[in-house]
């Protein structure tokens, strides 16, 4: 599970701190999956349920150190990914205009009791999950600079644009 | 047709995102994208001119089909009437120049991803606001335009004093967005509605109440301070001279219409008191205020485009003034003014951008002689300055000579000399700003050549061709202002004081009456006060052959005063130096022509006020956020007490 590490300042954490993060990883996931498809007739959704989905990184950061948050996540891919999120938002409320109705028509469930806001809500929380994990990465990268090397300063720019 | 408005918004957002999907790896797909996105909306604003302007109507957009229901408009919309597709039009072509001007300005600088992604979204929320017919969404729109602003004006954070500029711009930005919210809330809390149309209905129906006037308060101050109007001018000055020139036409010519877009829908729409005589003193006297004290503060600027920023707020402190008169005339002034300034403000940022871009310097001190390296531009330029200084043909004067009539027909018709003074600081305002761009157009285009920039070459024509596109709308609205009035200004001011017409579409025919909004919009309103160009023109030629024969006629032992023998040289420093103080606390390393020093009569006589001035614009962001407090808490005061 845990890389051989080659940088002899960095230790294995403890085990039961290790345990408890993989047991508690997939929980969060799960519970802040469940935030964001429930949140359209329930109290959450996409930003609370991101958020949720995004603390699995702590997770990872406490169990596992900082070295193995930089193998397991990939801040350029979360970042389209949150663009792609952004993108799939416009475009689900823009088919209410291509079907001939107005602008966030709810459309795609209409007689149901669903609504076209629980497909929005996927693609909010999509889009914070991936937004939030790219500014912990950020963080977590200023709380371990000796394990996270020089990388903290320069993404600074990077952070404007959200 | 229905949907373009909200397509045109979208666009711009939707075209962000690709921007910073695809454009990391390739950067013609990123251009290509950026073109796409700021043709598409000004070709969608223009389809709309037959509808909205042609044949008066207002088109209404219910997000989601969620119509008003039971009188109660809980759904957002978006509402276009004459008054939003004239400023939607005046954010589209910024836009598109800006965006066309970027491609070659930009190309010194890298992560060029993340400058595309803020100017796209920039652009998005400016437009999404004037087109808004929802209190809230128009908060929404307000805080994305301050941060992408503020993200964008931090962009170059290698000049000195970028990040210090951005973070001022946040912090005093975020107290006037919090002044918009506050006003939004206390609006929400008594009206129970957020919907434009039914808070002017209810606003009308249940009279105002102690709450509500803390409402206009608050909004009159947070749009005020997107305008940088007076106490908020330090930002303006500080946040142009860093932020890539392009920028400081978005923020110039669209960030402070917003501003102005807020304030003519407040006060004519939603409270519609501007026959309030006190409402008149309070717009009016921000406004001459701002346009006297900035143009003074522009006059003793030694960077390019800080002058051009003192000189930005000075223009919208004009609009404000001719939109408070609340007079048909004064409105159409205003909003002729509001389209002329982002004209040729722009063209003058865009020029001042090309120098930097061939030269890397904005110091007034350091520039000078580019009109032989750099003719085209500093042609440009010219126009620029003469627009803005309001020489005939060009159009700032068309809109200054209504902006001067209005005020004195204001004062005439109410007998009240306060709008004849203002009209008079409108005036010695006019001149100060054609005396400052002399020395603008003395310090960098004419005079001696430094040494240094003896190889400066012209800009690319990809850099000319949006200034020119600029200029070329500089001169066609100054020789028209018939043609404007008729089609563009005739329209709006229409839809500013039809309520009834903007009240009952959305919420339904017989909703305004039933609220009591009497009919104010009187049907075909023509805007007169036009001028004819060409015997101004006449006028002028005259006068410049009169200053010219005084000019001959004078001994040569008066025209070397004041001037450095040798310019290159260090020891003619002190000459300058000597009325260094009274300019700015800055030191002047050297000064070749004396461009800052043409003046130097009129500034050693104004000493005080200037010492005054300097000290005022401390550079400390505390002082300007308590300004901020000091104008937010006299604004509420004089409401409350006088309203």
């Amino acid at each position: 599970m845990t890389p051989e590490s080659n940088k002899p300042k960095m230790h294995r954490k403890d085990v039961i701190v290790r345990c408890a993060a993989d047991v508690f990883l997939p929980l969060a996931c799960m519970f802040g999956c469940y935030v964001v498809f429930h949140g359209s007739s329930s109290p959450g959704g996409g930003f609370q349920g991101g958020v949720l989905i995004a603390s699995a990184i702590l997770l990872v950061f406490l169990g596992h150190g900082g070295s193995q948050v930089k193998d397991s996540f990939s801040s350029r891919l979360l970042h389209s990914s949150e663009t792609i999120a952004e993108i799939m938002y416009v475009v689900i409320a823009l088919l209410g205009v291509f079907t001939g109705l107005n602008f966030c028509f709810n459309f795609v469930f209409a007689g149901f009791e669903m609504e076209t806001s629980i497909l929005m809500n996927d693609a909010v929380g999509y889009h914070v999950m991936a937004g939030i994990t790219c500014l912990l990465i950020l963080m977590l990268g200023v709380l371990d600079p000796e394990e996270e090397g020089g990388d903290t300063p320069s993404d600074g720019k990077e952070d404007v644009s959200k | 047709m229905e949907n373009f408005p909200i397509l045109a918004i979208m666009t711009l957002f939707v075209c962000a995102f690709i921007v910073s999907l695809v454009g990391r790896r390739n950067a013609v797909v990123r251009n290509v994208v950026v073109t796409i996105a700021v043709t598409v909306p000004l070709v969608m604003m223009l389809c709309l001119i037959p509808t909205v302007f042609i044949d008066g109507e207002t088109i209404v957009y219910w997000l989601g089909n969620w119509a008003p229901e039971a009188d109660w408009a809980i759904g957002i919309c978006l509402e276009v009437d004459g008054l939003s597709l004239f400023f939607g039009l005046v954010v589209t072509v910024a836009v598109f120049v800006s965006g066309l001007y970027s491609f070659t300005y930009m190309n010194h600088d890298d992560s060029l991803v993340n400058y595309y992604t803020l100017f796209l979204m920039l652009s998005g929320s400016v437009l999404g606001l004037v087109l808004s017919g929802d209190l809230f969404n128009i908060f929404v729109m307000i805080e994305i335009m301050t941060f992408t602003a503020v993200a964008l004006t931090a962009f170059r954070n290698t000049y000195e004093g970028a990040l210090e500029g951005a973070f001022k711009y946040l912090a005093v930005g975020s107290l006037g967005s919090t002044c918009v919210l506050l006003g939004v809330a206390m609006l929400y809390s008594q009206l129970h509605t957020l919907n434009l149309a039914q808070v002017a209905a209810l606003l009308s129906s249940q009279g105002t109440n102690p709450v509500t006037i803390a409402a206009f308060a608050f909004l009159f101050i947070g749009f005020g301070s997107k305008a940088f109007l007076f106490p908020f001018q330090p930002l303006a000055a500080d946040a142009h001279a860093v932020a890539p020139a392009s920028i400081s036409l978005m923020i110039s010519g669209v960030l402070t219409k917003c501003g102005v877009y807020g304030i003519i829908r407040l006060v004519y729409v939603l409270y519609q008191n501007y026959d309030q005589p006190i409402v008149q003193y309070l717009v009016t006297g921000f406004g001459a205020i701002s346009m006297f004290v900035c143009v003074t503060m522009a006059f003793n600027q030694h960077n390019f485009k800080r002058l051009l920023a003192f000189h930005s707020i000075s223009q919208v402190g004009y609009v404000i003034t001719a939109v408070g008169l609340g007079s048909i005339l004064g409105v159409g002034a205003g909003l002729y003014h509001a389209m002329n300034h982002t004209i040729f403000k722009g063209l003058l940022f865009l020029t001042a951008g090309a120098v930097q871009h061939q030269t890397g310097s904005l110091d007034l001190d350091r520039l000078g002689g580019l009109g032989k390296r750099m003719p085209k531009t500093c042609l440009l330029f010219l126009i620029g300055a003469a627009s803005i200084s309001g020489l005939p043909p060009f159009n700032g004067f068309a809109s200054k000579w209504m902006i001067y009539q209005a005020a004195f027909l204001h004062g005439v018709t109410t007998g009240n000399f306060y709008f004849i003074f203002i009209c008079v600081v409108a005036l010695i305002t006019s001149v100060l700003t054609l005396a400052s761009f002399i020395k603008v157009a003395q310090s960098v285009f004419f005079g001696q050549l430094p040494e240094e920039y003896k190889d400066v070459e012209e800009v690319p024509l990809t850099m000319r061709l949006p200034m020119w596109v600029l200029a070329i709308l500089c001169i066609l609205t100054g020789l028209f202002p018939d043609f404007i009035q008729e089609k563009l200004l005739t329209p709006a001011v229409n839809a500013v004081f039809n309520v009834v017409g903007y009240i009952d579409t959305a919420m339904g025919t017989g909703y305004a009456a039933a609220s009591g909004v009497t009919a104010a919009g009187i049907e075909g309103i023509a805007v007169t006060g036009t001028w004819s160009p060409t015997s101004w023109l006449m006028l002028l030629f005259c006068i410049t052959c009169a200053v010219a024969i005084v000019f001959l006629l004078a001994s040569p032992d008066d025209k070397q005063k004041g001037f450095p023998v040798s310019s290159a040289d260090e020891t003619a420093q002190p000459l300058d130096a000597k009325y260094e103080p009274f300019f700015s606390g800055e030191e002047a390393v050297y000064s070749q022509v004396g461009g800052s020093d043409l003046f130097w009569g009129f500034k050693h006589s104004w000493r005080r006020y200037f010492h005054f001035m300097h000290d005022w614009h401390s550079g400390i962001v505390n002082d300007y956020a308590l300004y901020g407090a000091v104008a937010i808490a006299f604004v509420l005061l004089f409401c409350i007490v006088l309203l």
